[in-house]
């Protein structure tokens, strides 16, 4: 299987992978740049969309491209954190405690509707995200490279559910808004699926790995490599500071979204085929990991402002990096 | 109109007490006078929310709100015969509308449409049926001081719809079955049409209620002051001693016209025969009666300043005061003797001014969200002092471009030189091809956008060519040859030397 050597095989091996999808989930290129870069970089993604948009589809392409392990839970209100981790149990045969592993041990999981389960199952998930790890009965069980939640919710329907947590949001690299696909996009989507192009149903069989799970960890090694000017790195820190003192938002994001940006920005780059970063990948990818871990004002609530139009207002305000 | 035969009692009330006879006719007639609501504003009302629902438009249910004084109309009418023994039929109102509906009414949907003293003025036209000077001046004459309230009354009323239309908005969501999941929240913040339909039928049925409501007070009261002004209330107590001692009619008369004349108490006691002095006695008892001579005593406290009579307060204190001392004067002084003075006049062209600026002000604003432009309005664009950070004013350049940037290659600062030479760009670019930028614009936006807006100028392929050779010395860390630097000031020296040959 490819693992690329230099940067420009593990550009060439991004877009690829990139191109790929595209052919799967018509008209969502955005989408699909976000989580291959959130993949890269080694974080999560939160995708919020209604049904029926192609998320499900988007995870099982990605396994079978990347030929990673995936596996799905739907979250429920009924669910508990072992469902999700796993737990011991007692085998009667060999009168010994057997660890049976839950869901959560692959390395592509989606966690479907995550805002349907409570709070403690939620939780559950915060040390598999953050540690890679997962502890059952005092034991640590290590999680195998690339890893990687992709968790779901739905902007409709709010009755009945659990908002996240802030500090299991902060723990989304990205937060990924996926809307539907523009007419053309969705005209062509339905003409492929009537002359049988492809299937409505979630059909991945005729997809072909591009790369593996060792593939991906070289192209995030490469990754770390691509440089940062001190001028466009402290262009990204003053973006994360003004959410915390600006007009519109209660709640800026924390230094854990400073990271974030500056590891985003370099698999940016690496897609557009850079060694290096500009203040453009910075404002690229800002939005992705701001818009979660910001939290609006009351007023600005009220006044029917969205964390979109927010972050677009800072990211006018805050001066480009001068030299 | 035959006082005898009213249905209330005409007595002198203060505002409030007046407005208590009006909440007690409406609850006396509801049901007729919500009838007529319902037959003569059903079917619009239905027809104007079919509209609205099927075109998403705001305006069918505005119009509605604004054609009210046509609505209250059949109500007034209803109540004024009422009050005089005479209960309308549909029938009989539909036949007359022409008669009642229409005097008056032009005016009363155009400048005096936010009239807050609507609900007491309409009788005069609708009932009086003055118009033009006479009009003014039997206005004029009703408002007159101690004021009727009629204003306030409108206020109470604004807000009572309001608040019962959120009431039974908050009933319909309490009874929607939960499996709907409704948001109360949602209900006000986000629009459907199935929320819009429900709030405009809450508030039609609250209107159902405080319409017929609204008018029967306002009707009271002018019933009110009329009594003040013309002593109805004597006129009745008269007319009802005059009935009593039928066939002394001429004596009562010229008893009246004694107890009017200035003559001496005493002389008029020892003039007058003993007859006539028991009538006299009957209505000197008449008028201390309570009903007829309705003397209150009022007390008002206000706060004042400890300092307010010092000599030492500040200029501005002190006109401040002389110009409410000047309006209330004003006000005072054109209620009592001249009906059209000029300070008063002047607080009422204040007054619309400001409300005509309201009113242009939020047209303004409704044009502009819509997306409108006003005509000869062109967008202005303006040119940034600051791009990518970098600070492209016309002053902080020096004046010879090519010779600084010779001097900073010379110091082998190719960084700066690149700098010095994108700012000039910049600042020449934007000058002649305005686009909306930020500060935080970089350098690729500034580029992408003036594509946008420009296409592919020459001189905006030099600005793409200008850019990565900055992006590859600022970002990338790898400085550009001396020599491509050279290259790129003389093909700016060159598109400015050809731009300035053009134009």
């Amino acid at each position: 299987m490819t693992s690329p050597s230099t940067l420009a095989d593990a550009t060439q091996l991004a877009q690829g992978i990139e191109q790929r999808l595209n052919q799967v989930l018509i008209g969502q290129q955005q989408v699909v740049r976000e989580v291959l870069i959130a993949l890269i970089g080694g974080g999560h993604v939160l995708i919020e969309g209604v049904p029926g948009l192609g998320k499900t589809l988007l995870v099982r392409s990605l396994a079978k491209v990347l030929e990673l392990d995936f596996n799905r839970i739907q979250f429920t209100p009924d669910l508990m954190p072992t469902d999700v981790t796993g737990h011991a149990m007692y085998d009667q045969k060999t009168e010994q405690f057997r660890i049976r592993r839950g869901p959560a041990f692959t390395q592509l999981l989606l966690a479907d509707e995550i805002n349907r389960a409570p709070a403690k199952t939620q939780a559950a998930l915060l040390e598999v995200m953050q540690e890679r790890q997962i502890t059952i009965e005092g034991k640590a069980f290590s999680l195998q490279e690339p890893y990687m939640v992709l968790a779901t919710q739905n902007p409709l329907d709010q009755e009945g559910t659990y908002p996240l947590p802030e500090a299991e949001l902060d723990r989304f690299l990205f937060k990924v808004m996926i809307d539907y696909p523009a007419h053309h996009d969705e005209t062509r989507l339905v003409n492929m699926v009537l002359d049988g192009t492809i299937r409505a149903s979630l059909d991945v069989d005729s997809l072909s790995p591009v790369t593996d799970g060792p593939g991906l960890l070289a192209m995030r090694q490469l990754s770390d490599g691509i440089l940062i000017d001190e001028q466009v790195l402290d262009y990204a820190l003053r973006i994360v500071r003004t959410t915390r003192d600006f007009a519109g938002l209660s709640h800026g994001a924390s230094p854990r979204a400073s990271i974030a940006v500056a590891r985003a920005a370099r698999v940016h780059a690496l897609f557009e085929g850079r060694d290096f970063v500009t203040p453009d990948d910075i404002q690229q990818v800002a939005r992705p990991v701001l818009r979660h871990r910001i939290q609006l004002s009351a007023d600005a609530e009220i006044e029917g402002q969205t964390p979109e139009s927010v972050l677009s207002r800072l990211l006018d305000q805050v001066e480009a990096p001068r030299q | 109109m035959d006082l005898e035969n009213a249905s209330a009692r005409l007595a002198p009330r203060s505002p409030w007490q007046a407005v208590d006879l009006g909440t007690r006719l409406f609850r006396r007639w509801a049901w007729p006078v919500i009838r007529t609501w319902l037959a003569f504003t059903l079917i619009p009302y239905g027809l104007l929310l079919w509209l609205a629902t099927s075109q998403e438009a705001w305006w069918p249910l505005l119009l509605f709100w604004w054609l009210k004084p046509l609505w209250e109309r059949p109500l007034l009418a209803w109540y004024s015969h009422a009050l005089f023994a005479e209960e309308l039929s549909l029938r009989q109102l539909f036949r007359r509308w022409p008669r009642y509906a229409l005097p008056g009414l032009f005016a009363q949907l155009t400048w005096r449409r936010f009239s807050p003293s609507r609900s007491f003025n309409t009788p005069v036209w609708q009932l009086e049926g003055a118009r033009g000077q006479q009009l003014n001046q039997r206005l004029q004459v009703l408002h007159r001081a101690p004021s009727n309230r009629s204003w306030l009354m409108t206020v109470v009323m604004i807000h009572l719809e309001q608040f019962m239309s959120f009431a039974l908005m908050a009933l319909v969501y309490m009874l929607v079955p939960w499996q709907l999941n409704l948001e109360l929240s949602d209900w006000f913040f986000e629009e459907s049409n199935l929320q819009s339909l429900m709030a405009s039928v809450c508030l039609y049925l609250a209107m159902c209620i405080t319409e017929p409501l609204y008018v029967a007070c306002g009707f009271s009261l002018y019933l009110n002051k009329r009594t003040w002004l013309e002593g109805w209330d004597l006129q009745l107590g008269l007319t009802r001693i005059g009935k009593a001692r039928a066939g002394t009619s001429a004596a009562l008369a010229l008893l009246v016209g004694a107890l009017l004349l200035p003559t001496p108490p005493a002389q008029a006691q020892a003039t007058l025969p003993a007859d006539t002095k028991d009538e006299q006695q009957q209505v000197i008892e008449l008028l201390a009666g309570e009903d007829y001579m309705p003397f209150d005593t009022f007390t008002y406290r206000e706060w004042k300043d400890q300092d307010e009579d010092s000599e030492d307060s500040s200029i501005w204190e002190t006109l401040w005061k002389k110009l409410f001392e000047w309006l209330t004067n004003s006000e005072s002084r054109a209620s009592t003797d001249k009906p059209f003075s000029i300070p008063s006049g002047l607080l009422w062209g204040i007054v619309w001014a400001v409300f005509a600026g309201v009113v242009v002000w939020l047209l303004l604003k409704v044009v502009n969200q819509m997306g409108f432009r006003l005509p000869g309005r062109q967008p202005q664009n303006a040119i940034p002092t600051h791009v990518a950070g970098l600070d492209i004013r016309r002053q902080s350049l020096p004046d010879d471009i090519a010779s600084a940037v010779n001097a900073c290659l010379q110091a082998e600062d190719i960084r700066g030189a690149l700098s010095l030479l994108l700012r000039a760009s910049l600042a020449t670019l934007l000058q002649r091809y305005p686009v909306p930028l930020a500060a935080g614009s970089t350098e690729q936006h500034c580029l992408r956008t003036l594509r946008q807006h420009h296409g592919s100028t020459p001189a905006l392929q030099f600005l793409g060519d200008l850019i990565n050779a900055w992006v590859r010395t600022a970002w990338a860390h790898r400085p550009v040859q001396a020599a491509e630097v050279k290259a790129l000031l003389s093909r700016w020296q060159s598109l400015g030397q050809a731009e300035t040959a053009h134009g």
